[in-house]
């Protein structure tokens, strides 16, 4: 199952080779799907795709590192109240997590998300919206 | 022609007041006329639903706002900030659907004041005059809700188009356009329109639709009362202008809209009744997402004559995967089908409870008109025109110092990279130069750019002054469809043809 997971490290931290070592030490293979960095800290999202005790000792490994870490159930969110099925948002979608169902209405499969946001200037009446960590 | 089926539209609206008339949409009329024939779907079917949601740029709607006192003659007026036409005298006003907003730009414009207007919200009205006798006042800044006003009518100068080009882009960077987000090298595809239920293509003869014709308008009863601007029957790109109460419309079936970096827009729900006249009737609206073709066209090219790669159907574009130099090419609709079978049914509901009758027209919809470009005095001048020829370049084992020479020695800022067969492969600029002193790097190789900004031959200047402007660069190569290099353009080019064009 993929997993997605938000990482949260004050600046201090930036010098360690923390995503390599934690790599190094599960043997899991990550996807860094967004990373940034400010003067309060980084924030990085990977995926990850293992069964859950494996992905909990991962999460384990960067807690012991000093990362504060959230597991990410919803990021992109498609607001069908606002959506009127048009489909302006499925052909920039690069994982085809925006698709149009057997009925013509568009939907999200939020586990193949990637966040990156390429959809959200897309809609025109703005159905997509990117919720805050 | 004589024809075996004949029945007349009072025959229709009687069985409609019966409550037996036989309704389908266009969409269940494929199957009907495909397994039995048109005469025996004529015979069967007295009513076909037709219905369309999507993007109407070219809609608006007139406001009146009664008379204050002491009086005004709006000379200007703005609906939450955003501008109405008000040169009819007093106290009317068109608000179109693609004027933006002064204070919030593509956020907010016209389409969404009238889909305000319709949930019944507040707006906001400013106006100013300069004060007659008669109209001695100057402002007016008030609050008001379609029930305040007096009229409230949509009234759409181009609707409905009979059917619509697909779009994409063979440019290497994205754009942004009425037909949405186009990625770069062909990334995807947008189209517009209802395919098999589209309005128009389900009469495209005009044997029932024409200026009178009483249709679905926004979620209420309007009417068609002329062809539609740039109306192209002979080109399957008819359209109609449209009419009816805003203040009886549903947001379900109209929509402010924003089209990224392009403008704002109004969604709208329309569709149209056929009436089953005759078997040749019965055969157009048994028509298919097989059989509507459209073109596939270069919107990366920003030419009115843009170029066509290919013909594709409505069957392969519903499909949402187009063929692309043998690449799959995910497709976007910028239209709801599922929103314009939502009018279909509704339109057939209201007819199977008697609620909406059938109109006869007044006059046919011309078929023979064709759509002309605009009357331009100036040639516009190409990138060709405009570009210097002689081009001094360099190769990239060449050296920084040579380079740094050629700078002092030609006075120019810009120095195009090129390969053995003279095909551009980077640019260094004298900032690059700069840095490579700098940094103390020693061939062109190392500090050119090479992922440059080029413009071709044939491009009008204006589409090249938009890359200058939107890469802030000051000039760039000039190149034939093979990438060999032809010239170079810079601003300085651009600013001298003005000159010129001023004198």
């Amino acid at each position: 199952m993929i997993k997605k997971i938000l990482l949260k490290y004050r600046a201090q931290k930036a010098k360690e080779p923390i995503i390599s070592s934690v790599i190094k030490e599960s043997g899991l293979m990550l996807n860094i799907l967004y990373a940034q960095f400010s003067l309060d800290g980084g924030e990085i999202l990977i995926s990850v795709d293992a069964p859950t005790p494996e992905v909990n000792k991962l999460i384990e490994s960067f807690k012991r590192r000093g990362v504060e870490v959230t597991e990410i159930t919803k990021a992109i969110q498609l607001h069908h109240e606002i959506c009127f099925d048009c489909g302006a948002c499925v052909s920039l979608c690069p994982t085809a997590a925006l698709h149009v169902e057997h009925d013509k209405s568009i939907d999200l499969d939020e586990e193949k998300c990637i966040y990156c946001e390429l959809c959200v200037p897309s809609c025109p009446v703005r159905a997509l919206k990117l919720s805050k960590f | 022609m004589e024809t075996k089926v004949n029945r007349s539209l009072a025959e229709i609206n009687e069985k409609i007041r019966r409550g037996d008339a036989v309704v389908v949409t266009a969409e269940e009329m494929v199957d009907i006329v495909r397994e039995k024939g048109e005469v025996k779907a004529a015979q069967e079917i007295d009513i076909v639903t037709t219905g369309t949601f999507g993007a109407m740029c070219s809609s608006g709607a007139w406001l009146n706002f009664g008379h204050s006192d002491p009086p005004i003659k709006m000379q200007r007026v703005w609906l939450n900030d955003v501008e109405a036409y008000t040169g009819v005298a007093a106290v009317d006003a068109y608000i179109g659907a693609t004027q933006l907003s002064e204070k919030d730009g593509f956020e907010y414009g016209g389409g969404h004041v009238i889909e305000d207007l319709v949930n019944g919200k507040e707006i906001h009205v400013r106006a100013t005059a300069y004060g007659t006798d008669c109209y001695p006042r100057k402002e007016i800044d008030i609050n008001v809700t379609k029930h305040d006003i007096n009229q409230a009518v949509l009234c759409n100068p181009r609707n409905a188009y009979q059917r619509y080009v697909a779009a994409t882009n063979s440019r290497n960077d994205t754009i942004y356009t009425y037909m949405g987000i186009l990625l770069p090298d062909y990334g995807n595809v947008t189209c517009s329109g209802s395919g098999s239920l589209s309005p128009l293509h389900n009469d495209p003869n005009y044997e029932t639709i024409g200026i009178g014709t009483r249709i679905f308008l926004g979620g209420t009863q309007g009417y068609i009362f002329w062809e539609g601007t740039q109306h192209a029957p002979t080109k399957a790109m008819g359209n109609i202008m449209t009419i009816g109460n805003l203040k009886n419309m549903d947001t379900r079936y109209l929509r402010g809209a924003t089209m990224q970096k392009y403008g704002t827009t109004l969604y709208l729900g329309l569709g149209i009744p056929i009436p089953i006249l005759n078997e040749r009737v019965a055969k157009t609206t048994g028509i298919s997402d097989d059989d509507i073709k459209t073109n596939l066209t270069d919107y990366g090219i920003p030419r009115r004559d843009r170029p066509i790669l290919k013909e594709v159907s409505y069957a392969e574009l519903k499909y949402g995967k187009i063929d692309i130099n043998g690449r799959d090419v995910p497709v976007s609709s910028l239209s709801s089908l599922k929103r314009a079978r939502g009018v279909a049914n509704e339109l057939k509901r209201w007819i199977e409870e008697g609620k909406f009758f059938l109109s006869q027209n007044v006059q046919r919809l011309p078929t023979d008109q064709v759509f002309k470009p605009m009357k331009q005095l100036a040639a516009v001048p190409f990138a060709r025109d405009v570009m210097t020829r002689n081009v001094i370049t360099a190769g990239p084992d060449d050296s920084i110092v040579y380079a740094a020479r050629l700078f002092a020695d030609k006075g120019f800022d810009h120095l195009p990279i090129v390969d053995e067969s003279s095909k551009l492969v980077g640019i260094v600029t004298s900032w690059d130069l700069a840095v490579a002193i700098g940094t103390g790097k020693e061939k062109l190789s190392d500090v050119q750019t090479k992922k440059v900004v080029t413009a071709r031959e044939d491009e009008p200047v204006d589409a090249v002054a938009r890359r200058l402007e939107k890469y802030k660069i000051s000039g760039l190569p000039v190149v034939d469809s093979k990438g060999e290099l032809k010239g170079i353009l810079t601003s300085d080019d651009i600013t001298r043809l003005l000159g010129k064009v001023r004198r």
